[in-house]
């Protein structure tokens, strides 16, 4: 699971915070150009977060439409990236349970994700350690409750920065230095290694 | 392995990071956003009106017909709002332009604006609630059935539709 790219990935981290930290400084001022550019930015996380509720693909889109719709009466409150993060997740979450529960349309249940793990084809020794790695990964966090695994998703989706905002939002401890690693990610490594 | 008994309250070490770059990377490939979404969001953000009622995806089809010229294929769309349900059927035109044609239920006479890229296109609807344009620019594109003059008193409503690519 190493990332080739990690040595660089913290600085990456750094200046993405900062773009995303002067777009929302535009949009506040009303550039129609710098709020799309950040619904570019962040779009597939929230994709994410709604999907991992068990909605459809187009109930998916729909409530994706409708937060970002909401977030232009939200704009003035909100003057951090992190803050605006922590809103744009919590709020997609809120609202695609809302619909959920309404229930017009929704998935089976999760197990079909883990049943068909996309095939990387033909690989060197390397590729099939990498592969043994994320089928091991997959079967335990398939065997996670579902809230773990809906919380997990959208945990891994929030940079970095802001994931002890967030997690503190969906009702995941946060520790007084940085980030604790939850009861969910504690029991995903328990499966992993025990 | 002494991470098999890692304490919830412990704070995050690599290994925690190392597994959640892997369901973030499963979850990527497995269930990707679709890749024009952005672009329909932002589309339906530059267009915004917020009196409007928000009319929603209902259902959605796609058919392919053998004509003489040969394979076509034709989508019909549904949008349910509070006060509408709007049905599109889109049909390819030789020339890379498409024809909708539209059903507004209840059926009632309407104005009706098809907001594309460049300059808006209006029609209205019949009596049955029929419409039509014979031909729009391929992108993207939302209607607006424009309100009512009143509605048994009350002043009318808008209803837009989510952002479609054509």
């Amino acid at each position: 699971m190493d990332d080739p790219r990690s040595a660089t990935a913290s600085q990456g981290r750094a200046d993405r915070r900062a773009r995303i930290g002067a777009l929302l400084d535009a949009a506040r001022d009303g550039s129609d150009d710098a709020l799309g550019q950040i619904v570019t930015e962040l779009s597939p996380m929230l994709w994410q977060v709604a999907r991992a509720t068990g909605l459809s693909s187009g109930d998916a889109e729909d409530v994706l439409q409708t937060v970002w719709l909401r977030l232009l009466s939200h704009l003035d409150g909100i003057r951090a990236p992190m803050a605006l993060i922590s809103w744009l997740v919590v709020t997609t979450r809120r609202e695609a349970w809302r619909v959920r529960a309404s229930g017009r349309r929704q998935l089976p249940a999760d197990e079909e994700w883990f049943s068909e793990l996309p095939d990387q084809g033909p690989g060197a020794e390397e590729q099939v350690i990498i592969d043994d790695q994320r089928r091991t990964l997959w079967a335990a966090f398939g065997q996670l409750s579902g809230r773990c695994q809906e919380l997990l998703r959208i945990l891994a989706f929030v940079p970095r920065p802001d994931y002890q905002a967030v997690a503190a939002e969906l009702g995941m401890p946060a520790g007084s230095i940085g980030p604790t690693r939850g009861r969910c990610l504690a029991k995903l490594r328990a499966l992993l290694t025990g | 392995m002494k991470s098999s008994d890692a304490a919830p309250y412990e704070p995050m070490d690599d290994f925690d990071f190392a597994i959640l770059d892997g369901i973030r990377e499963f979850f990527a490939q497995a269930d990707p956003m679709p890749a024009d979404l952005p672009e329909r969001i932002r589309f339906s953000l530059a267009m915004r009106d917020l009196e409007a009622e928000v009319a929603r995806l209902a259902d959605e089809e796609d058919s392919r017909l053998t004509t003489a010229r040969g394979v076509e294929q034709s989508r019909t769309i549904t949008f349910d709002s509070e006060s509408l349900t709007i049905m599109i059927r889109i049909d390819p035109n030789r020339n890379g332009t498409v024809r909708i044609d539209g059903w507004l239920a209840p059926p009632q006479r309407r104005e009706i604006e098809m907001q594309t890229a460049a300059d808006p296109l209006r029609v209205s609807s019949d009596e049955q609630g029929r419409f039509a344009f014979p031909s729009v620019p391929e992108g993207t594109a939302r209607l607006v059935v424009r309100a009512a003059e009143h509605d048994q008193g009350r002043p009318g409503r808008s209803v837009v539709t989510p952002a479609l690519i054509l």
